[in-house]
């Protein structure tokens, strides 16, 4: 990394409301977001309620946009006026880029539109859905309605999409491509995901549902959006601006089927390690207070993302406070990442980290794993992601000022 | 000091050939592959015509990565293309270093026959349901992963989509990959099929050809659709020496923009092209002076045609007409998020054969823009420098730059 990339606004949507202070209101007292799926009750499920696109945003065709894209314009849209860009102070659209982590955000409405295909007929169907239909469409209505015109990409890999969709975000901006970059994500379950997932043996009911736990067994889904500000330190700085933190470096790295997650989580961090210039080795794993984990319940995923921290960090692990989000949020899939951005930053920010939501009989002894809030050493955050495709992401960031 | 990217396989599966001797003939004759299609048929549409793609019996998807390869179609093809460019630059999973190689692949569509599929069976059975695998097929990154897999990667493996620039946004990122020093080795490509929903969507937005696509000519009435697959192998040029491989081209850089104008319709003038084209340059550092030829968008719709003709007379001026500009989509069809992975791989032909490829079905010029659309058939041009351009719905713009090797 050749020049430091400040996050300079953050904007969230959960079931526990709008904005970062909700959320690590909820995650400090141990909230669980989960309950059973209205149309599948067998399955967990976290979904917002009371969101009303236009209380937040008014841009046109809003209403005609998919529940989860009007998240994702929403979450976008909070996130530039956090970071001072709104109004009449609004960026230059040249000047503005957008990276969007979205696999599945566009399904829903893929599958309404051909099933009006098939039943209704073509010439009954309405032309302007299939265009929403798309999985880039997410990322073109969010485009849009920011009027980001330097660039506009979506990276589809579940839910490590967020920390890789940072990680090109960062690298956009390192090229001087844009003069600032929205990260953005939204996800919303729907029935035919929550089924399919049932029937892979993947999914846990509400009542069961816990993360990081020996008797984890299985994952829930979480409705999301989340998006996050990317500038140059230095431009940010030169604003008046005080970065909410800064990304230090982020690595992708596949697991191959037959070779061990674990392992590739692990070379992922040390990637990301490498090339955060945070000093020598043993000086880069040691300033890691935290680590805020995708783990979401699935027996496989959650022991990978322990046994790569170990292997990566070595005994620099052991000091390490783990965080896990999911345990509260449920899977959020493509924001998930984004979402533990925001949540990092406010725990290094609060120098407390929050509890792992119904942690009973933890993977690996306390206090590595909270029940309760614990007090941060001062230090970076390691996030981790796998997706279900077997690529796994690590992304470091830090507060500004360290 | 950023290393530079050079191209050292590449492999296509089209309707113009799987090879890239009978694909390089086949466009250079400008021979539309653009034919009744086989695949399905719809009631509404009356006999609908596309470029299919025929797959031998050793590119078929083995069940042990999809029991169902009529849902996993783009997977099918999308592992085809890349087989032939990894074979083509003589790689082997041993000789590649796993940590350092990745894979990018881009697509518009995705495994999008498994929704068709859904839908039919709940026309037959209301309350029909979804398999436990339809998850993981909507998962577009399954695309790459099963590439990346196939060839034991531990690198970085991406899955992009801009719509129909995906195939060149696949292509930028995994140059960002190499040049950043995360991956020595990367394979990039997009891939795409046809599906009933293509069709119907297109019909009903009024952008589909009556009859078979003609890029630039006056009288361009719509897209006609393909399916297919490309992908190049990127390496450091390093790695490349290092191994005494055979550079084909070098990717010199990248521009990237967004129209952010409509949903579907792309911006005024071919004003986000301009930018993508000067961006892209400016990281080659090559100028306009030096391009030799623009392998278009071209889908022969009226607005992208004007556009993106608006957006060559803005940036090559009087000398306009003397640099080649030509869409193989009246060939092989618009293979949405393949296409320009597709291209892409014309491009480095073009290079290596001091060629260029015909606007096939160009007839009447429109009057507003008289450019060298290189009508008929394929003729010798000293290629040195090209732009591949590539649009997508929602104004995603995309353009690479590649150059002749020295």
């Amino acid at each position: 990394m050749t020049s430091a990339v400040a996050i300079t606004g953050v904007s969230v949507f959960t079931p526990f409301g709008v904005g970062a202070e909700a959320l690590a209101a909820a995650l400090g007292a141990g909230r669980v977001a989960v309950e059973p799926a209205p149309e599948l009750s067998e399955v967990g499920l976290a979904r917002i309620t009371d969101f009303d696109p236009l209380r937040h945003v008014s841009v046109r065709g809003m209403r005609v946009y998919p529940r989860a894209t009007q998240l994702e314009i929403c979450a976008a849209a909070l996130a530039l006026t956090d970071a001072g860009w709104s109004g009449e102070a609004a960026l230059d659209p040249m000047e503005l880029g957008l990276v969007t982590a979205s696999s599945y955000s566009h399904l829903q409405t893929l599958v309404e539109y051909d099933r009006g295909l098939v039943s209704v007929g073509m010439q009954r169907t309405n032309p302007t859905l299939m265009p929403l239909g798309l999985p880039s469409a997410p990322g073109a209505a969010t485009g849009l309605a920011l009027s980001a015109k330097a660039f506009s990409i979506t990276l589809n890999d579940g839910g490590a999409s967020g920390l890789a969709a940072l990680g090109l975000g960062a690298h956009a901006i390192r090229d001087g491509r844009a003069r600032a970059c929205v990260v953005a994500g939204a996800f919303t379950p729907f029935a035919e995901l929550l089924e399919s997932s049932l029937r892979a043996g993947l999914s846990a009911s509400a009542e069961r549902f816990r993360v990081l736990d020996r008797e984890a067994e299985g994952v829930a889904f979480g409705e999301a959006a989340a998006a996050l500000v990317l500038e140059p330190l230095e431009a940010a700085l030169g604003r008046g601006r005080s970065p909410l933190g800064v990304l230090r470096a982020q690595a992708t790295r596949f697991a191959p089927p037959g070779a061990s997650l674990a392992s590739a989580l692990g070379r992922a961090v040390s990637a990301a390690l490498s090339s955060a210039r945070l000093g020598s080795a043993p000086a880069a794993t040691a300033a890691i207070s935290l680590a805020c984990v995708g783990a979401n319940g699935d027996p496989r995923e959650d022991a990978a993302h322990l046994d790569a921290l170990s292997s990566a960090l070595g005994a620099a692990a052991e000091p390490v406070v783990i965080a896990a989000p999911k345990a509260s949020l449920g899977e959020m899939l493509d924001p998930s990442g984004l979402v533990q951005a925001v949540v990092a930053l406010g725990a290094l920010r609060a120098r407390r980290a929050p509890p792992i939501a119904r942690l009973a009989t933890a993977r690996a002894p306390s206090p590595r794993h909270p029940t309760a809030p614990v007090e941060l050493a001062p230090g970076a955050a390691l996030l981790t992601a796998i997706s279900p495709s077997r690529s796994c992401s690590a992304l470091l960031l830090s507060l500004g000022g360290e | 000091m950023q290393r530079r990217v050079v191209i050292t396989g590449c492999g296509v599966v089209t309707a113009a050939g799987n090879e890239l001797e009978s694909f390089w003939s086949t466009l250079m004759q400008g021979a539309a592959c653009i034919r009744p299609l086989a695949a399905f048929a719809h009631a509404e549409m009356g006999q609908l015509s596309g470029a299919e793609v025929t797959l031998p019996p050793e590119d078929r998807l083995p069940p042990a990565i999809d029991a169902d390869p009529l849902r996993a179609r783009c997977l099918e093809l999308g592992l085809a293309a890349s087989r032939r460019a990894w074979a083509a630059a003589g790689l082997t999973s041993a000789a590649a270093d796993a940590e350092k190689t990745g894979v990018c692949f881009g697509t518009t569509m995705g495994e999008e026959r498994q929704v068709g599929d859904l839908s039919e069976r709940r026309k037959a059975q209301p309350d029909a349901g979804v398999d436990a695998s339809f998850f993981a097929r909507a998962n577009n990154h399954r695309l790459a992963a099963q590439v990346a897999a196939s060839f034991g990667c531990g690198g970085p493996v991406l899955m992009t989509t801009t719509a129909c620039s995906s195939g060149n946004a696949a292509v930028a990122h995994a140059f960002d990959a190499i040049r950043s020093g995360d991956a020595d080795v990367m394979l990039a490509g997009g891939a795409d099929v046809l599906t009933r929903l293509i069709y119907c969507g297109f019909q009903r937005m009024g952008v589909l050809s009556a009859s078979i696509c003609r890029p630039f000519d006056k009288s361009r009435d719509g897209v006609s659709f393909g399916e297919g697959a490309g992908a190049v192998v990127l390496e450091s040029l390093e790695h490349a020496r290092a191994r005494d491989a055979r550079v084909l081209a070098e990717l010199a850089g990248y521009g990237m923009s967004n129209d952010a104008h409509h949903i579907t319709a792309p911006g005024p003038h071919g004003e986000g092209f301009v930018r993508a084209v000067h961006q892209a340059l400016a990281q080659a550092g090559l100028s306009l002076d030096q391009v030799s030829y623009v392998s278009a968008h071209g889908t022969g719709t009226p607005f992208n045609d004007k556009g993106e003709s608006e957006a060559m007379l803005t940036l090559f001026g009087a000398r306009a007409k003397q640099v080649p500009v030509s869409s193989i989509k009246s060939i092989i069809g618009h293979t949405n998020g393949a296409a320009s992975a597709i291209e892409t791989v014309a491009c480095v032909l073009a290079i290596q054969h001091r060629a260029v490829p015909p606007t096939a079905g160009w007839r009447d010029p429109d009057p507003e823009f008289e450019l060298d659309y290189v009508p008929g058939q394929g003729r010798p041009h000293p290629v040195d420098v090209c732009l591949n351009l590539a649009a997508g719905f929602g104004g995603h713009n995309v353009c690479l730059v590649l150059r002749r090797f020295s």
